[in-house]
């Protein structure tokens, strides 16, 4: 799973730290998803997505090759 | 400097730690203690009674981080744990039962028991004479042993199972990008 969260927080000048509280999750995992480490519930996705203001299909995109 | 624990209110996560190894040592000199008095109650006792007060404490920090990547990394190591813990479990359980249903086949004296009891109370000075004892030393019975003897394997196997936890718990948050850093890393 590929996403642009990383760009979306730029845009909203949000460090990792803030994204999480407002998310409610640690920095490690904003981190771990911005990497690909990790991808996300539908729950947390839905969460990021709507904070941004955008569709869950803007932030994440489906990778055949991961 | 002064530490002050109170977990009648809330409490930091180290502070939790810092109990956490205080109650550990209390164990350990419980167990000693018990050793010596050979009663198995004391540490069974002590032992639940600091479970019990470790987890009222854990309730009571406020600064724990749990979110859905850590309770799946939690629940990657115990399925993990868990599905190599019953193979060496099972393997050892089967020994058990061959070494419990292969009973001596041979014909045995008919006081051996009495013969290994002697053995024992002459092994205290090495060539010493058993009749020099004027009272028999006491010496647990043999189903006690046993089953103290079952206890290690307990124990031992309950450190493997530990282990065995941590070493999933390293790899799966590691995979899951735990001690992942970038460019807003302190």
């Amino acid at each position: 799973m590929k996403n642009r969260i990383k760009v979306f927080r730029a845009m909203h000048d949000l460090t990792q730290e803030a994204l999480a509280r407002e998310l409610g999750v640690t920095r490690q995992t904003v981190l771990a998803i911005e990497k690909g480490k990790y991808d996300p519930s539908l729950d947390l996705a839905f969460r990021i997505a709507r904070y941004f203001g955008v569709t869950i299909e803007e932030v994440f995109t489906f990778d055949e090759a991961s | 400097m002064v530490l002050t624990i109170d977990i009648g209110t809330t409490m930091k996560q180290n502070t939790f730690y810092i109990l956490a190894g205080i109650v550990g040592l209390l164990e350990v000199g419980a167990f000693w203690l018990s050793v010596q008095h050979r009663n198995p109650l004391l540490i069974i006792a002590v032992f639940i009674t600091g479970i019990a007060f470790l987890y009222l404490a854990w309730r009571r920090v406020t600064d724990r981080q749990v979110d859905e990547r850590a309770v799946l990394i939690a629940q990657k190591a115990g399925t993990a744990t868990f599905m190599v813990f019953w193979v060496v479990f099972f393997a050892i359980s089967l020994g058990s039962a061959v070494m419990g249903l292969g009973a001596p086949r041979f014909p045995l004296p008919p006081d051996w028991r009495d013969r290994t009891r002697v053995l024992n109370e002459s092994a205290v000075i090495p060539g010493g004479d058993p009749s020099a004892f004027p009272e028999r030393i006491a010496v647990p019975d043999d189903g006690l042993i046993r089953l103290g003897m079952f206890g290690y394997l307990q124990l031992s196997l309950l450190f493997l199972l530990f282990f065995l936890y941590v070493g999933f718990r390293v790899y799966y948050a590691r995979k899951y990008g735990e001690w992942e850093t970038d460019e807003e890393q302190d």
